[in-house]
């Protein structure tokens, strides 16, 4: 692959926030645009193609709003398409971008995208219609009881608990407090998440993420023009898509395919990318991870599909022993991660853009010492699309 | 600066085929108070609700197999928080796998006391057995059943 | 630059009459799918990657790629969604393919019609800042579109009239048996009735593959893809000269840069365009560098553009024939490799060696595409 490889150039990121009642949906992406292309120190005349990051239209009220994001992104008479994995989309979107180098058809790529999730009546009313009409949405389904429902099939699996759930959330404060683009900020005790109130059992208010706006954006290129033009860059030497079924009853019962307690096709999508970039040993050979888990619980499985621990479940001891903060064995979400910033269409995004900036040594305050090879994830749909990456400086 | 605001409301309706599989599947509800599934020969699993054809094997299903009434819980949850366009808080619903079936269907779980919720999830713990339970009068839908503890 | 990979098409399924409310929207994508499969001889585990096509408002699903997901074979498998259009998912699994990453790739489009009006749900797609209390519906857009046409070439209505008489032509050979879009839609001035058909349902599923897949399966039928471009014209109709077309310019030079070919106007043996209106049709004989605007009423007049004409333009019948909205552009993709694959039925082209698709949607043609297919691997 030497000589073949795809960049990341330039790495735009909002401060995230609730609201953002100063910018309409298309002044956002226009923000992380600009940001990256400042980042890349280049004009948006470079730009050869673009892919357009955008999860479910309704989240942000208007049918296709990729249509008037194109001149946020520079995007008139080049070629422009937009993705939808749900969740992963930020992360397929990358991927996607990532294609269209490696097809060897651009060299310089731009996929942004933005999200203004508070500016919605309601989420999980959108979200319900994410589900069969007929069978599933008489259910009072939403995307925070479906993994309610994993973290119960978890806890009896593997025997998780009510504070191993709040450990996860102290943790991601603590990050994110020094990340100044994250939302949640505020630093929390087990105590506050334990008596915070039940949303969905055993999901309490603050094993959830917040519904955040905000922009993201990034700038691929392939290796021969970073090298022609004397760019820093780092680089994507994996990536990985796996998709599991799109019926929750299906991953429990008799011997299900992809169980439910477990997150198996981000197992497959980590599979891909780690041998796509030659890992063998994710547990030795993975220094950082920003990994998507938007309730405290889904972060446990996580960790376990990218095999930084020996087997499922020991996520559970390794957290308790303080492996995946920030100074320990391997850092995970040492932004805050999905926990703390939920900006839909762009969250994915943001765990390749941090895990890129933290390869490249640039995080700021949440930087990890001495890593060089970080992976990053996205789940989508009712946790049954999954993209994974490997970046490495 | 003033800013301002616009309240938007999307309001379409649609119209969905159901298919033969969910319709017949539909009928049985309303007219027998009974639940099927529909049998994948490859893998012989019973998909409950049923599939014209597996996700898994992409073969056509062969046959209706009759299911439940009674099964155990798979997974559950009681849901404390108000949401737009769900019902009033508190309830329980999850998935469970009926006798005879190989994956689990979504539900209500009624008549149990949610107040504490902890209690509510030993009640409700998975590989509980559950009976499902039919309304008197029943449109052919999801919600003309439900599952309740057995005994 | 071009492809890594030259990417071909060996197996395509397009479903025309499909009749509403007898099987369920995955149904009608699982059972495409498998015909596409059937016909590239193959099974889903040859199948490395898919990319599907869909929009949730039509659709009636917040994430349509999750419905879509078991019938396509998204099961343990990589599969990714463009709702910007259907051509896009045509674009990115040509790219995935070429990228030598994949050996293969399924690519599904479709839409239904289950919602209470189609024109309500594109609607939804004006923005809720400025044009959202506007009755800006596709067609809406599409006549403001003739209307700018016929204010900058005055004859376009002559020519576009000379379209609606070739296309019907077209599609009576293409489907003896009228199918379902024979009725004509609203009048919104200065498009008539008889310039538009009706929406109906319809689905569309291609095999796209690598050439040493190619080569090992021993696949003969194969549409290789020459050249492809693709862009877009901005959000804003405000914001456009709308009788130009500056993105499909931009596509048509991608893909003809990469075909290697200099003289579009003899370069074809046929070509499938999206007439969402005739008028859709002359601006993309203009932006494809087909016929020049000063051209069309002569041209479309002498049948150059007929049956038997120099350059057959839409055998199938186009959409005005048969109109499933959403993926309209990828059935013209699909007309095409058929067309070359010797398997276009009734209306096949005697001697198919080369074909141009043509793709446009959104408000006005927003989103254009170019797509070069023949039966030589190289242009």
């Amino acid at each position: 692959m030497s000589g073949d490889r795809v960049g990341i150039i330039g790495i735009g990121q909002s401060a995230f926030r609730s609201r953002r009642d100063d910018a309409s949906y298309p002044d956002l992406v226009r923000e992380a645009v600009v940001l990256a292309m400042h980042d890349a120190k280049m004009e948006l005349d470079a730009i050869q193609a673009i892919v357009y990051s955008l999860s479910p239209d309704a989240m942000v009220g208007i049918g296709n709003a990729e249509r008037l994001g194109v001149d946020a992104v520079g995007g008139r008479s080049k070629p422009f398409l937009r993705i939808n994995t749900g969740g992963a989309t930020g992360i397929s979107s990358v991927a996607a971008a990532y294609y269209h180098v490696a097809s060897g058809m651009f060299d310089v790529v731009l996929t942004a995208g933005a999200d203004k999730v508070g500016e919605c009546g309601d989420s999980q009313t959108v979200l319900n219609k994410i589900w069969d009409p007929s069978y599933e949405r008489p259910l009072p389904l939403g995307t925070i009881n479906m993994l309610a429902m994993s973290g119960v099939r978890y806890m009896q699996r593997y025997g998780m608990t009510e504070e191993d759930m709040a450990l996860v959330t102290v943790k991601n404060r603590r990050h994110a407090s020094l990340n100044p683009n994250a939302h949640l900020r505020k630093v929390v005790t087990i105590d506050d998440v334990m008596t915070s109130r039940y949303i969905s059992w055993p999901i309490k208010l603050l094993d959830c993420c917040p519904q955040s706006s905000g922009g993201a954006a990034l700038v691929l290129a392939s290796e021969r023009y970073i090298r022609d033009n004397n760019l820093d860059a780092v680089w994507i030497t994996g990536v990985g898509h796996a998709a599991e079924t799109y019926w929750m009853g299906d991953r429990m019962g008799t011997n299900p395919t992809a169980e439910h307690a477990d997150a198996y096709a981000l197992g497959r999508s980590f599979e891909k990318s780690y041998r796509m970039a030659g890992i063998t040993d994710p547990a030795k050979q993975v220094h950082v991870a920003e990994l998507y888990a938007p309730f405290s619980n889904t972060e446990y499985h996580s960790i376990d599909a990218a095999r930084l621990v020996a087997r499922p479940g020991d996520s559970i001891p390794r957290l308790r022993d303080g492996e995946f903060e920030l100074g320990g064995r391997i850092p995970v979400n040492p932004s805050g991660g999905t926990l703390c910033t939920n900006a839909i269409a762009v969250t994915a995004m943001a765990r390749v853009a941090e895990v890129a900036l933290q390869v490249w040594g640039r995080a700021g305050d949440h930087q990890a010492k001495g890593v060089r090879l970080g992976i990053a994830s996205g789940n989508g749909g009712d946790h049954q699309i999954f993209g994974t990456m490997v970046i490495e400086a | 600066m003033e800013l301002l605001g616009r309240q938007e409301t999307w309001n379409i309706t649609y119209d969905h085929a159901l298919g033969e599989t969910a319709s017949w599947f539909y009928t049985r509800i309303r007219d027998e108070a009974a639940i099927y599934g529909r049998r994948c020969a490859k893998t012989n699993h019973v998909l409950v609700p049923p599939r014209a054809f597996s996700d898994e094997t992409l073969l056509p299903t062969t046959d209706w197999v009759k299911v439940g009434p009674g099964g155990r819980i798979e997974a559950f949850t009681m849901v404390y928080e108000q949401f737009n366009n769900l019902p009033d808080p508190p309830y329980a619903f999850g998935y469970v796998l009926l006798d005879g079936a190989d994956t689990a269907l979504g539900g209500y779980f009624k008549g149990i006391d949610l107040t504490d919720p902890h209690q509510a999830a030993k009640k409700l713990a998975i590989g509980t057995r559950v009976m499902t339970k039919f309304a008197a009068v029943r449109k052919g839908e999801m919600l003309d059943f439900w599952f309740e503890l057995e005994g | 630059m071009g492809f890594r990979v030259q990417p071909g098409v060996i197996g395509c399924s397009i479903r025309p009459a499909i009749v509403t409310g007898q099987k369920s929207l995955e149904e009608i994508i699982y059972e495409t799918s498998q015909l596409a499969l059937a016909d590239a001889g193959l099974t889903i585990e040859d199948i490395d990657g898919i990319v599907v096509a869909s929009n949730d408002q039509f659709d009636g699903r917040a994430i349509s790629v999750m419905m879509a997901s078991g019938s396509v074979g998204g099961v343990d498998r990589d599969i990714m969604s463009t709702p910007s259009a259907s051509e896009h998912a045509f674009v990115l699994g040509a790219l995935r393919v070429a990228s030598g990453q994949f050996r293969t790739q399924l690519v599904v489009s479709w839409s239904p019609t289950e919602v209470s009006s189609l024109s309500e749900a594109q609607r939804l797609g004006a923005d809720p800042y400025f044009h959202r209390a506007l009755p800006l519906d596709e067609l809406s857009s599409h006549a403001l579109q003739a209307a700018a046409l016929e204010h900058a070439v005055p004859t376009a209505r002559q020519a576009a009239e000379a379209i609606v008489a070739k296309n019907r032509a077209h599609g009576r050979i293409a489907f003896p048996t009228p199918i379902l879009s024979t009725g004509a839609g609203p009048l919104r001035w200065p498009v008539m009735p008889e310039m538009t058909s009706t929406p109906v349902t319809g689905c569309v599923a291609m095999v796209l593959a690598a050439p040493d897949f190619i080569a090992e399966r021993g696949a003969r039928d194969v549409a290789w893809i020459q050249g492809m471009g693709w862009a877009t014209e901005t959000g804003f109709l405000g914001d456009r000269d709308l009788a130009q077309a500056p993105a499909l310019a931009a596509a048509a030079k991608q893909a003809y840069d990469l075909a290697g070919i200099t003289d579009p106007a003899t370069a074809f043996d046929l070509a499938e365009i999206t007439d969402a209106t005739p008028y859709s049709e002359l601006l993309a004989y203009d932006g494809l560098s087909l016929c020049a605007r000063h051209d069309w009423a002569a041209r479309t007049g002498d049948g150059s553009f007929a049956r038997d004409g120099r350059l057959p333009v839409n055998l199938s019948g186009g959409v005005l024939t048969w109109n499933p909205v959403f993926c309209t552009g990828m059935i013209r993709i699909a007309e095409i490799v058929n067309q070359v694959r010797g398997k276009a039925g009734a209306h096949q082209h005697a001697n198919a060696r080369r074909g141009l698709a043509h793709a446009g949607s959104g408000f006005a043609m927003q989103y254009q595409a170019a797509i070069v297919l023949g039966r030589e691997a190289r242009s």
